[in-house]
């Protein structure tokens, strides 16, 4: 636990020193901005002073500098203007830039370690992350950085000047200031905790709602639909009270500025008043100048007007709080998802010469889950380039494990995967990649066309090797039912095409990917025998000149040549055909 | 099919749009109202405080005492105390209505949905329903509550100045009314176009993200990581660039409305200092300074809140576009003329029923005529693409027969509400989701009131339950998205126990052996041919094994059905 919680502390400190750096200037700005500021403000006091004067005693009528201090702040406030904007445009860069970098540093990781984190993560909860997590930290890199410099930056700078003209405001002011990191500490940690609780709560909830969207049809037949609306309900209202909890917080903290803001208005206000009535009587009796009571006027309006200046920068501080919770928890996150491997030299590189590769599996074990115990114990069998293996074997003997381990999405406990007699960790594994077709019990197709989908798996093909992957596959023998043909829009999941038709896309794809090893998962399990059948026939075209290896329990397998491995449990049960 | 048909009619303008949300929000308007009743309050005693504070000194140097300590204590007290109540249950009603509008929203995107999605894009939806709707949430909080404050603001404004001087206090306001309505409202225009290329934006990386996600095995199988990074990458360049035009706008559009309070600073002072004709002690002046300074801070959030009315337009207009209107099928139970009684018996009964899917599209059935007794065990046998699935989502009203009507105990399901059709007929279809719940939760949604037995009983006669007894957490074994960590066989048995565990008389089983090895299909068979005689059951498939012992055999080709003799 501890261990965790010093690698999210290092995290978010690294994090924290890439944002510094572009948070310099949004600094530099924001400081020029609040000088600006207490410009206007000067020129304002300096206006309104000779005027209040003026109707105490008519000794002096100084009116004369009065344009040039109006003009002032008309300046000042151009400057100001000018900078606090440039200070949220550079903002907004360092989020983009911040959030560009994150995004793809976790798609990369995604990509890497692949299907072996979505036994582990639901897709939506990835995509939460991916989409969500890194947008909600953008507030982090834009507001919050440069924020939690600012927050002592600028009240320490104003209150130079404020010191200078009135000692006791500014001693004033320094309390009230001071008491603000003593309530943000107090609050700020108990909205971390909340904060991070309130992600989960959205995070199940994104996730609970694709699940019930994708399945919305299951639960409409099912006549769930209003019971699934109401559990709905219960997730939204958690979530509505553990994102309450964070704000009841986070408000409490902008309640504490609020109260510190007024509490030194009031007695700012309040002990210059009593200044000002004593300061008023002396100039009645003339034991001070006109001009002495022209300055104390002056600096009393300054700073008056400054409290909420000095005040403004906790109060952003306070409203960007939370970002802080929230780059947290994408860091949580992110520690979840394991790291890129470091480049290493990459491995032996393969290149296969035409007819095959040989595949050796030499006593092979595995588990996914030490709950359910070991899915395969010594598994051993060899096939020779170009050869075919049939895996055969009830659901759960371990067919499909065995298709994981050779696609390299896992790696064997024990034994080794030999490849033309190398070991298959030792080869690079895009190398690999580029050996090895592979065709599921459903392929995934995406949204797009038909033809963008086949492409999917070489798209620099010419025209005329997709139509040779079209034609190879079968797919032209459908294409003319097709609305638009291969430029058919396909829905999410292959919606608009048969299951049959899904499987052709496939091996469309194993074609244009022409690698030597085949790998097929009961690529017809969910076909009727007429349309397996003719699967079979364009599979096998496919599997000529390749090394093959596929699980099926179906009976028109019986045409293909091949050794046959039965396996039972984990274990290969009988072994026929043996090479 | 209807759903397409959701997307494209009648799309609603933006304040359409709005309109739609705000009437789903209702039996919230109370507590929205006194949320702004805070707002009000709050925004008063500031002004009012700081206001004070002003005619306190000014009136000081004078020598006078203007507002006494205690009126600033209690003003200043009031302030903190109704901002904080304010910014609490403003934000709490808020979430209760955004909470309304995620319900409502999947309440109506179940009623078109009985077919599934079709071609819309579960990422898609799932932007809608998450981002969407929290984008609205600046509706209220940002756009409302404002709004409503700077009308407030407004008259306090100008009365307070128009004692002195109209001309004054008529040039401040239309600086006011520049800063808090026209710009902003500029503002709203001109990102409406960009705001909704956000959301568009956000909802296609998230549909790219998805399809990385859930297509996984495919890419790496193919090495196409670095390919779907790089388009993912464009993707979001695209969101960053929408992001960042936006800002610019709002940058932009915050600054002039600075300009505007400068200006009316600005003056004011030159008012004071040369305005012979205008009677207003020095006291008074300065108070109405920090009055006006004050005032034009509280509407200083307005102009991004005009850059975010746009997107929130954008975000209506998608949310109520993707939840179709009231009647998306025609077909609504809630209608009047629905015979009130219940069908009494369950035979089914097609006459003469012709079908196809797309107005335009090939025919599926032709006039097709059957009958299935209440009890029977029926198999309809049929090529792929034959229409026996057809069949079985006319039954269930997932579509509607162009011609002829279909009988349900003698009664035109046509006249019969939705959830009586679906309580009596249970369908095990090739598309049946297993939820990323717990084994036990997946069944319940057969039956929410069955016990433990019930549950055993239905994965024993679907024939898994000793494949779920071995499990080290049984019944509450989680499945995984789309059940990923049974077998593709086991998840398939267990959705049969599901539909097994339905009370519904009939039973319509999609090819539920699909998946199953010959020896297990034959076994599973079996077990169907003893479900109690008084459920009917409906077996859809491509062919006999020989250990089925139906009562009738139909088959179904070119549109028509014939009955097979055994």
């Amino acid at each position: 636990m501890s261990k965790d919680k010093a690698a999210l502390r290092s995290w978010t400190k690294a994090q924290i020193k890439i944002g510094r750096r572009a948070a310099g200037p949004v600094i530099v700005l924001s400081v020029l901005s609040a000088l600006s500021g207490a410009g206007q403000m000067w020129c304002m006091a300096r206006v309104l002073a000779p005027i209040l004067l003026s109707s105490v005693t008519d000794a002096v009528s100084d009116t004369g500098g009065l344009p040039s201090f109006i003009a002032g702040f008309g300046l000042f406030s151009l400057l100001r203007i000018a900078t606090s904007a440039g200070a949220d445009m550079l903002a907004a860069q360092a989020g983009d830039r911040a959030r560009r970098r994150l995004r793809t540093d976790i798609l990369h990781r995604v990509s890497h370690h692949g299907p072996s984190l979505l036994r582990r993560m639901h897709s939506g909860a990835l995509t939460t992350l991916i989409v969500d997590r890194v947008e909600a930290a953008d507030g982090f890199f834009a507001r919050f950085i440069p924020a939690s410099t600012l927050w002592l930056l600028i009240p320490a700078i104003l209150l130079v000047p404020i010191a200078l003209l009135q000692g006791h405001s500014a001693f004033i002011l320094l309390c009230c200031g001071l008491s603000v990191p003593v309530c943000q500490a107090v609050f700020g940690i108990g909205a971390a905790v909340a904060s991070r609780n309130q992600f989960l709560a959205m995070t199940r909830l994104q996730a609970r709602f694709l699940d019930r969207i994708r399945g919305i049809a299951t639960i409409v037949l099912s006549g769930r639909a209003e019971d699934e609306a109401k559990k709905l309900e219960q997730a939204a209202s958690d979530l509505r009270q553990r994102t309450m909890k964070v704000l009841r917080v986070a408000f409490l903290s902008s309640a504490s500025i609020d109260c510190a803001m007024v509490v030194a208005l009031i007695l700012v206000a309040v002990t210059d008043g009593r200044l000002a009535l004593h300061m008023n009587a002396e100039l009645q009796a003339h034991s001070i100048s006109s001009v002495e009571f022209l300055t104390f006027a002056t600096s009393a309006l300054f700073v008056l007007l400054m409290v909420p200046e000095f005040f403004a920068p906790f109060r952003s501080l306070a409203l960007v709080y939370q970002e802080r919770a929230h780059a947290q928890g994408l860091a949580a996150a992110m520690l979840e998802l394991p790291e890129l491997p470091v480049q290493e030299h990459s491995g032996h590189s393969m290149t296969a010469g035409n007819g095959g590769v040989s595949v050796a599996f030499e006593h092979v074990g595995f588990t996914w889950d030490p709950a359910r115990g070991q899915v395969l114990h010594d598994v051993s069998f060899s096939v020779p380039a170009g050869g075919s293996v049939i895996l055969s074997g009830v659901s759960g003997s371990g067919k499909s494990t065995i298709m994981e381990l050779l696609l390299n999405f896992v790696q064997p406990e024990c034994g080794r995967i030999a490849i033309g007699g190398t070991d298959l960790q030792e080869l690079d594994p895009d190398s690999w990649t580029g050996m090895v077709s592979w065709i599921g019990q459903r392929p995934t197709l995406f949204a797009g066309t038909l033809r963008q989908n086949i492409l999917f798996a070489h798209p620099t093909a010419t025209e005329k090797q997709l139509m040779e992957a079209v034609q190879a596959a079968s797919i032209d023998k459908f294409l003319s039912v097709l609305p638009q043909g291969l430029d058919t829009l396909i829905g999410e999941g292959g919606f608009g095409l048969s299951g049959g038709q899904a499987q052709r896309v496939a091996i469309a794809r194993a074609w244009l990917k022409n690698a030597p090893l085949l790998l097929l998962d009961e690529p017809t399990a969910h076909l009727d025998p007429e349309t397996e059948s003719e699967i079979f026939e364009s599979l096998s075209r496919l599997a000529e000149h390749r090394t093959l290896i596929m699980a099926t329990h179906s009976m028109t397998t019986q045409r293909i040549r091949g050794q046959r491995i039965e396996l039972s449990n984990g274990r290969v049960q009988a072994h026929r055909g043996a090479a | 099919m209807s759903m397409n048909r959701i997307e494209t009619d009648h799309p609603l303008t933006d304040r359409q749009a709005i309109g739609r949300i705000l009437l789903v929000w209702r039996k919230r308007a109370p507590a929205l109202m006194f949320g702004v009743l805070l707002a009000v309050v709050a925004l008063l005693c500031g002004l009012a405080l700081m206001r004070g504070a002003g005619l306190r000194l000014a009136g000081a140097t004078v020598g006078l005492v203007v507002a006494g300590s205690s009126v600033l204590g209690v003003l200043g007290g009031l302030r903190v105390f109704f901002r904080y109540a304010e910014r609490l249950f403003a934000h709490g009603a808020m979430f209760r209505a955004l909470a309304d509008l995620r319900v409502w929203f999947f309440r109506r995107l179940a009623k078109g949905s009985a077919a599934g999605l079709g071609f819309r894009r579960s990422g898609e939806l799932l932007s809608r329903l998450v981002s969407d709707v929290e984008a609205l949430d600046g509706l209220y909080l940002r756009v409302l509550l404002p709004v409503v404050s700077a009308c407030i603001v407004l008259p306090v404004l100008f009365f307070a100045l128009a004692k002195y001087s109209v001309l004054v206090a008529g040039g401040v306001a239309v600086l006011f009314v520049f800063a808090a309505f026209i710009f902003p409202a500029m503002a709203m225009k001109i990102s409406q176009r960009d705001g909704g290329e956000q959301l568009r934006a956000l909802a296609a990386l998230r549909v790219a993200v998805l399809d990385m996600t859930s297509g996984i095995r495919e890419i790496r199988a193919f090495g196409a990581g670095h390919r779907v990074v790089e388009d993912i990458r464009t993707v979001d360049d695209q969101l960053l660039m929408a992001q960042s035009r936006l800002m610019r706008r709002s940058v932009i559009a915050g600054a002039l409305s600075q300009l505007c309070g400068c200006l009316a600073v600005l003056l004011l002072l030159c008012a004071v200092v040369w305005g012979r004709s205008i009677h207003m002690s020095p006291v008074v002046a300065v108070g109405l300074v920090f009055l006006v300074i004050a005032g034009f801070e509280s509407i200083s959030g307005l102009t991004r809140a005009g850059v975010l009315a746009g997107t929130m337009g954008a975000a209506a207009r998608r949310i109520t576009a993707s939840a179709g209107h009231d009647d998306p099928t025609g077909s609504m139970a809630n209608a009047v003329g629905y015979e009130s009684a219940p069908p009494q018996g369950f035979d089914v009964c097609f006459e003469d029923v012709g079908f196809r899917w797309t107005r335009n599209g090939p025919v599926v059935l032709k006039g097709i005529s059957f009958e299935i007794p209440a009890g029977a065990h029926v198999v309809l046998l049929g090529e792929s693409g034959a229409g026996k699935s057809s069949c079985a989502g006319l039954l269930l009203r997932v579509a509607s027969p162009e011609s002829g009507r279909i009988l349900l105990g003698g009664v035109d399901i046509s006249s019969l509400p939705e959830t009586i059709v679906r309580q009596k007929i249970a369908w095990l279809s090739q598309a049946t989701h297993l939820f990323d719940d717990t084994i036990r939760a997946n069944l319940l949604l057969g039956r929410p009131d069955a016990d433990e037995a019930a549950l055993w009983k239905a994965l024993d006669d679907a024939a898994v339950g000793d494949v779920v007894r071995e499990l080290p957490e049984g019944l509450d074994t989680w499945l995984g998205e789309g059940g990923v960590r049974v077998s593709g066989g086991q998840g398939r048995r267990i959705a049969l126990a599901r539909t097994l565990l339905s009370e519904a008389p009939v039973l319509i089983l999609d090819e539920p052996a699909t998946g199953l090895d010959s020896e297990t299909e034959q076994d599973f068979l079996r077990t169907l041919n003893n479900i109690s005689g008084k459920r009917t059951v409906i077996l859809i498939a491509h062919r006999l094994t020989g250990v089925e012992t139906p009562d009738y055999v139909w088959r179904i080709s070119n549109g028509q059905a014939e009955s097979v003799s055994q």
